[in-house]
């Protein structure tokens, strides 16, 4: 089954083929990451039906490693693994995947660098799947970092503007954070272990309760940067700035979902430990209830969705804190549909009214018909409402929450549950109710109403797989209690009257409640001041730091240099000083003396030749002379 | 008195000869007349070479030699001398060799 590497390569392929060309005819075959994908979700198809049919299960059904590196007398392997939750992710990132092409396609057409998006969108699908198959560790974290790379790159596409600058500096930080613990969890684990794979540290190994919960609490901390938990989840409101299909790929479906899909892998890890249980449960309780909390206050309508995807990102770490791994998984698979299907029906929104902010929306729902009725199936999902999915996977992980013994979880998540109704309810009121605010307004290209279509479709009928789902899981299952049930529709139900209540028939005052309380409302208004907390600790303390270390480099390393310097100048003016005087003083001096004896000696050469007879003639009779009285 | 005609008779021609030579070519300003008075001074020593070879070497002719080819030199010299008055001539229209003066000091 070496075929199964095709499926996270397909994309990675389309990724290569599509980096190095020119950017025109890059643009022109930005249909070929379609393609791969389509080919990956082939490839899916036929490893769940492989999976189906032997049963599903715990056990892997194929698995291989390839050892990339020796050390010492250890050998690093990666390798891929297809068991049944690798089966149902490959098959949720394939799907999800391929609409969101498609549906780009017709969305991203006018952009000049599409070609760029679509080779990034690939790369991350194929990083995505990758994860997905990874049977150890390490394959994963490589993944999970492509991942992180292509979220920068799809957050910042439009770089020209500071907003998507900035917030893809942001998440990549922020997520970064994170991913530091997940990397020490690794040294950690094969510290203590001596492999990566998914086998060998999960059963294969006896974890001391201590070391336990070290490794689960440091993943649990990459599994939150990644997934946008409390207090790591600033990127994802502003990751908002990047392309809508994008975020509905990447910042809704799958890559904030890895962090759900690393917690649910390493359960057996965190379940030695009760601490990290309860770290999760609480970490997930927070984001669940913060994330709805905000997103009732917000205006924009791709932040509504952000902090509804990390309030549903919370519910499923509730679910992994009860020790349910099928319970997460299950949420994860119905909120990858319905949030990938609103993110894609915001952006048909987005693009016929070409603005964010719903207050100027209005009464769509008769111009943008299709649209309507998929964003609201979604909505529905979202909300909870049977028959819908969210419904269905809501209500698996308050039972799990009821078995494993936490009413005081239980009833927070319930109160979540409440507000996810009410801020659907207060954007499917904003948006499609209403007077039309824009009539020039027209529903999307075919090419993306099809893709809502068929996420609308199964978000409609995926619920039903409940039972069937744990079972696959290699768990036991069954349809739901009907008393849960009929409790959380109640839920739902009443969140979504008091969401028609107060902006349907606008029968409270919303203006009046912001004049009323004023330090509550702030309190929304900065997002419980979360950014203003790390922009104090984090950005002003670097600054300060870095005023610090530069007050030092001026003062001490620039001193040095400058007092080097100085020194030296002062050496080269007394060579100078030296050369001038003493080497040039002797040569002048040579030059001038030989001057000197010259201007006295040419005055023999008075130019007379008799002069010069007379000379010689005197010269002689010296000569004589001395020879006459020495010779004697 | 003994006239025979001696050594030291010749010897003192040549150095009376060589004398107004001298003088000739140290007093005189035309270029002429110091080439005349070298001319004396040349026959002068002539004069005591060959005396001194007949006196004092007869057997040998080294005097006559050398006398000889002091004619024959100094032929030469005055044909070069002479060549030289004469290009002085022409440049300076004076054969007085005070005014030939350019390389003094």
């Amino acid at each position: 089954m070496t075929w199964l590497l095709a499926i996270p390569l397909l994309p990675a392929l389309a990724f290569v083929l599509l980096a190095p060309l020119p950017r025109a005819t890059r643009n022109a075959v930005r249909w070929l990451p379609a393609v791969a994908m389509a080919g990956s979700l082939a490839g899916a198809l036929v490893a769940f039906a492989k999976v189906m049919a032997a049963g599903g299960g715990e056990k892997p059904i194929y698995q291989t490693s390839v050892a990339i590196a020796t050390i010492g007398d250890r050998a690093l392997e990666v390798g891929i693994q297809l068991d049944a939750v690798a089966a149902i992710m490959l098959l949720v990132v394939t799907v999800v995947g391929m609409c969101v092409q498609v549906y780009s396609l017709g969305y991203m057409h006018r952009d000049e660098r599409v070609g760029w998006y679509f080779a990034v969108l690939s790369l991350f699908s194929a990083a995505m799947l990758g994860l997905v198959l990874a049977s150890d560790f390490l394959l994963l974290y490589m993944c999970w970092e492509v991942m992180g790379l292509c979220s920068y790159l799809l957050i910042g596409f439009w770089h020209q503007q500071e907003a998507p600058r900035l917030a893809s500096i942001k998440a990549f930080l922020t997520t970064r954070v994170g991913d530091v613990g997940f990397m020490i969890a690794l040294a950690i684990m094969y510290a203590s272990v001596g492999s990566f794979g998914f086998e060998a540290v999960l059963h294969g190994y006896s974890w001391t309760p201590a070391l336990a919960t070290t490794v689960a609490l440091l993943l649990l901390f990459g599994a939150m940067g990644k997934s946008a938990q409390v207090p790591l989840h600033v990127w994802l409101p502003d990751a908002m700035a990047g392309p809508t299909p994008a975020s509905a790929l990447i910042h809704a479906a799958t890559m904030v979902a890895a962090g759900v899909y690393l917690v649910a892998r390493a359960l057996p890890i965190f379940e030695v430990s009760q601490v990290a249980l309860t770290a999760t449960l609480a970490v997930g309780t927070a984001t669940a209830l913060l994330g709805g909390l905000l997103a009732c206050v917000q205006h924009d309508i791709k932040k509504v969705l952000a902090y509804s995807t990390i309030s549903q990102l919370g519910y499923m770490f509730i679910a992994l804190g009860t020790g349910s791994a099928v319970a997460g998984m299950f949420h994860l698979m119905t909120h990858a549909f319905f949030k990938s299907l609103l993110f894609l029906g915001a952006g048909v929104i987005i693009h016929a009214v070409h603005t964010q902010d719903m207050r100027e929306m209005g009464g769509l729902r008769k111009l943008l018909p299709w649209t309507t009725a998929a964003f609201t199936a979604g909505t529905l999902a979202l909300a909870g409402v049977f028959p819908f999915s969210g419904f269905w996977s809501k209500d698996e992980i308050l039972v799990s929450l009821l078995k494993t013994g936490h009413p005081v979880v239980f009833v927070l998540a319930l109160f979540a549950a409440f507000l996810t109704a009410f801020y659907m309810t207060r954007l499917w009121i904003r948006v499609f109710a209403g007077p039309a605010q824009k009539p020039d307004a027209r529903e999307a290209h075919t090419e993306m109403i099809v893709p809502m279509m068929l996420l609308g479709a199964i978000t409609l009928v995926i619920g039903f797989s409940s039972p069937f789902f744990a079972r696959f899981l290699g768990e036991t299952g069954g349809w739901p209690d009907i008393r849960m049930a009929l409790g959380s529709s109640a839920v739902a139900a009443s969140g979504i009257v008091a969401g028609w209540w107060v902006f349907g028939k606008k029968a409270v005052d919303t203006e009046a409640l912001k004049a009323r309380f004023p330090q509550f409302y702030g309190m929304f208004d900065n997002k419980f001041y979360f950014d203003r907390t790390y922009e104090f600790i984090f950005v002003h303390g670097y600054n300060r730091l870095s005023d610090a270390l530069w007050s030092f480099d001026a003062k001490v390393i620039d001193g040095a240099v400058n007092g080097f310097g100085s020194t030296w100048s002062a050496v080269a003016g007394g060579s100078w000083t030296f050369d001038a005087r003493v080497i040039d003083g002797a040569v002048n001096g040579l030059g001038s003396g030989v001057r000197w004896i010259g201007a006295r000696v040419r005055r023999l050469q008075v130019g007379r030749v008799q002069t010069y007879q007379r000379l010689v003639m005197a010269a002689v009779i010296v000569l004589v002379l001395w020879i006459a009285w020495k010779g004697a | 008195m003994n006239a025979v005609v001696g050594l030291r008779e010749f010897l003192i021609l040549s150095a009376v000869l060589f004398a107004l030579g001298l003088y000739g070519a140290m007093s005189k300003k035309s270029a002429i007349m110091i080439l005349m008075g070298i001319e004396l001074m040349t026959n002068a020593i002539n004069i005591a070479l060959i005396a001194m070879s007949r006196f004092l070497t007869p057997g040998l002719m080294t005097g006559q030699f050398f006398a000889a080819f002091i004619m024959v030199v100094s032929t030469a010299e005055v044909g070069l001398g002479l060549a030289l008055v004469l290009a002085l001539y022409r440049r300076t229209r004076t054969v007085e060799v005070d005014r030939a003066d350019r390389l003094r000091g």
